[in-house]
């Protein structure tokens, strides 16, 4: 009788030393570095359980799968744990600056490009680099320009886990319908505003329905292929004196959209309410759609007849395309177990295990290894093949790798909208809307770097 | 009413401290929520309101910094303290004459009447609701059912009412008037409360019913009406959802509403301690509004026992 009560003592106190273990991890934002990694270290040789925090964004399937990944990294490492978080994109940044305030940042944070430098300059995420030293991590397998864009004065706060590039999907149906012919990559821009408007003037659909001005991607490429930057080497202000080239690109726009070749903001915000997989590309009733080059892949279920070119050359321009981190895992500077953390995010990028369930989903992966597993393996849909290929179509016409977008990005873009639909609008001259957003820009660059 | 507060006063003088001490066991759930949800949140939003915190990294106190930019240089909140003016200014008088015009018609003694209140009740409780929002933006949308009945009149339109910068927030005003529920109920109370002996006896001496509406109804209802016109403007004010679902502040901030602005800075834009002395320029505002009202008051408003 006193054996069993001293048994159950001991379980009971064993599981709430677990629970609590469990309840510690992500919070106690003061925990010193060296503190958490001995307590990791207690922790693995005791064979005792972790719990990981983890949070991404994304759509119903990646939260699937993603969670079957976790299960397989469970499975393979019994003591290590996942709380998942998963959300949309929307509220998602919200939701993590306020845990970040409270300290209570997942472990492992999905991070995107634009906000990589606040998180960065407020010291909030872990610095990877004795990780990848130590041999946790094999970032061997990664393109050193991708790398170098999750890598913040000297620190590796961030692992790319895919690229993307800029990319026009098109229907090649709606195309046929309209008597044009599918384009190829030597195509300019004044043949994209003629295809679109083909388009329109014969089947009445839109000749492109992405938004142009949602956010600065498409605004850069142009510049870009201009020859200038679009933000300044100490990020205080716009890279190009020359405000002719935006005056161009809002008019290269509005134009499209006066010929009701290009959705106009009206058109385009009904479109956005409706979600792209429902999107007039699903029906091939559009011609062109801007995106990035897993956007075949996201539209494989509703839609498999869509193909992908590199986006419009200027006439007598530069390169202009650039490999852009999709997006990245980055582990939290509050996290207790850091390293576990590490060699998760390593397997996540680089096992075969991680890849066969993924198959690309996130974009192109980032690992070499990984890519030439995916694309031996036979399994690749045609879209996520047409994927793979467009990384080599498009090589020979990127240009340098552009520095991580400024701090205060979300702003440049909101001021760059407002600045863009002003012209679309027909309130302001694209003179003006140029020159207001260069001074709106400049201050708010001036003030956040 | 005089007598009754003197009265009161007394009383209270012969609490025992032993009554005072029950009192305030009793409201402790209500004074801890106060304290820790309310209190202590908006003490540390007057203490951010000086600083530079971004939520991610500690604050550094910046002075009076936030206040002169916002007052002295921020166009945005400009926009949005014009776009927010402009909502109150009409859609609270709107809503209460709505709200006035039902309650009448619901102060009927007829069959199913409650049925009809709880109906017309409906639309405030659900109104604010990001499902509604979503419906919204359907309906007024240039796919939407009052798109195509405007063109089937004839009137053929460039863009939606949602999408045309210049009509996008009088969609989100009618949305506001639809929510007139609330208030509405709040005059059904004060409409019964008038006595029917007055409406009778200027009946008998032959007024109309229109005369009877403007010289015994609005006067009679000077304090309700008073009471909904501060409690819609506090509320009007306040107008998020629906700016943040319908338009999110577009088409080019024409309904960038005064709290969507404040989200937006401290939430997409991490300035939140900018946005916390944002938040206290509001505060000031709807306090000056109310006391403004208040002052009126005496020139207006009604009260019988006078």
């Amino acid at each position: 009788m006193r054996k069993l009560w001293k048994r159950t003592t001991a379980i009971v106190m064993a599981s709430t030393m677990a629970l609590s273990l469990a309840a510690c991890s992500g919070e106690s934002a003061a925990n010193s570095q060296a503190g958490g990694d001995t307590a990791t270290a207690e922790a693995s040789s005791a064979g005792e359980d972790i719990t990981l925090r983890i949070t991404w964004w994304g759509g119903q399937s990646r939260h699937e799968y993603t969670q079957q990944i976790l299960d397989k990294y469970t499975e393979l490492h019994p003591n290590i744990h996942f709380e998942a978080t998963p959300s949309g994109w929307d509220g998602y940044f919200e939701k993590l600056a306020t845990d970040t305030a409270t300290g209570a940042m997942p472990d492992i944070v999905q991070m995107d490009y634009l906000y990589v430098s606040t998180y960065a300059a407020n010291n909030s995420l872990a610095d990877l680099t004795p990780y990848m030293e130590d041999g946790t991590m094999d970032a061997s397998t990664i393109d050193a320009d991708i790398l170098a864009s999750g890598n913040i004065d000297g620190k590796q706060i961030a692992m790319p886990l895919s690229t993307s590039l800029l990319t026009v999907a098109y229907s090649p149906t709606c195309l046929e319908a309209a008597g044009v012919e599918e384009p190829t990559s030597d195509w300019t821009w004044e043949d994209f505003a003629a295809m679109c408007s083909e388009v329109h003037e014969k089947t009445g659909y839109l000749g492109t329905s992405s938004g142009p001005v949602d956010d600065t991607n498409n605004f850069n490429y142009w510049v870009r292929q201009h020859g200038e930057q679009l933000f300044s080497d100490d990020n205080k202000s716009l890279g190009f004196e020359d405000d002719q080239i935006t005056v161009d690109f809002f008019n290269l726009w509005k134009g499209m959209m006066d010929d009701g070749a290009a959705a106009d903001p009206d058109e385009y915000e009904q479109l956005l309410a409706l979600g792209i997989e429902a999107g007039p590309m699903a029906t091939d009733e559009c011609g062109y759609y801007i995106n990035w080059n897993n956007y075949t892949t996201l539209m494989a279920n509703v839609n498999d007849n869509l193909k992908m070119v590199t986006p419009p050359q200027l006439e007598g321009g530069e390169n202009g395309l650039w490999m852009k981190p999709g997006m990245f895992f980055s582990v939290a500077e509050t996290s207790q177990y850091k390293e576990e953390c590490a060699a998760f995010i390593d397997w996540f990028i680089n096992s075969e295990e991680a890849n066969a369930i993924m198959m690309g989903e996130r974009g192109t992966p980032v690992s070499s290894t990984a890519r030439e597993y995916l694309i031996n393996s036979g399994k690749l849909t045609e879209q996520q093949q047409q994927m793979f290929e467009y990384v080599d179509q498009a090589a020979p016409l990127c240009g340098d790798t552009p520095a991580p977008d400024p701090v205060g990005i979300a702003e440049v873009n909101q001021a760059f909208k407002d600045a863009a639909y002003s012209v679309f609008y027909n309130q302001v001259s694209a003179e003006d809307a140029a020159a207001s957003f260069r001074q709106q820009a400049n201050s708010i660059l001036a003030a956040n770097n | 009413m005089a007598m009754r507060k003197a009265k009161s006063l007394q009383e209270t003088q012969h609490y025992s401290a032993k009554d005072n001490a029950v009192g305030y066991l009793l409201m402790t759930p209500w004074l801890i929520r106060f304290i820790l949800m309310w209190a202590i949140p908006a003490g540390m939003s007057i203490y951010y309101s000086f600083t530079d915190y971004n939520l991610l990294s500690a604050p550094n106190w910046v002075g009076f910094q936030n206040y002169v930019t916002i007052l002295t240089t921020d166009t945005n909140f400009r926009q949005a303290l014009f776009v927010t003016l402009g909502y109150v200014f009409v859609m609270v008088p709107l809503r209460l004459i709505f709200a006035l015009f039902v309650a009448n018609l619901l102060n009927k003694k007829h069959v199913g009447m409650a049925m009809y209140r709880v109906l017309y009740y409906v639309p405030s409780i659900i109104g604010g609701s990001i499902a509604v929002s979503v419906v919204w933006k359907q309906i007024f949308g240039n796919q939407g059912v009052i798109m195509s009945l405007l063109e089937r009149f004839g009137i053929e339109q460039e863009y939606s009412l949602v999408g045309n910068p210049r009509t996008a927030l009088f969609v989100i005003i009618l949305m506001g008037v639809w929510q007139f529920g609330s208030s509405m109920l709040i005059f059904l109370s004060g409409l019964k409360q008038i006595p029917d002996a007055l409406y009778e006896s200027a009946a008998m001496d032959g007024a109309t019913p229109i005369q009877r509406f403007w010289k015994i109804t609005i006067p009679m209802l000077t304090p309700t009406i008073f009471f909904n016109l501060i409690q819609q403007i506090i509320n009007g004010f306040r107008i998020f959802t629906e700016s943040k679902i319908i338009t999110d502040g577009g088409p080019m901030n024409s309904t960038l509403t005064y709290v969507l602005y404040l989200y937006r800075t401290a939430f997409t834009n991490f300035h939140m301690g900018y946005s916390c002395a944002l938040a206290w320029i509001m505060v000031l505002i709807i306090g000056l509004a109310t006391v403004l009202l208040f002052k009126t008051q005496k020139s207006w408003v009604y009260y019988e026992a006078q």
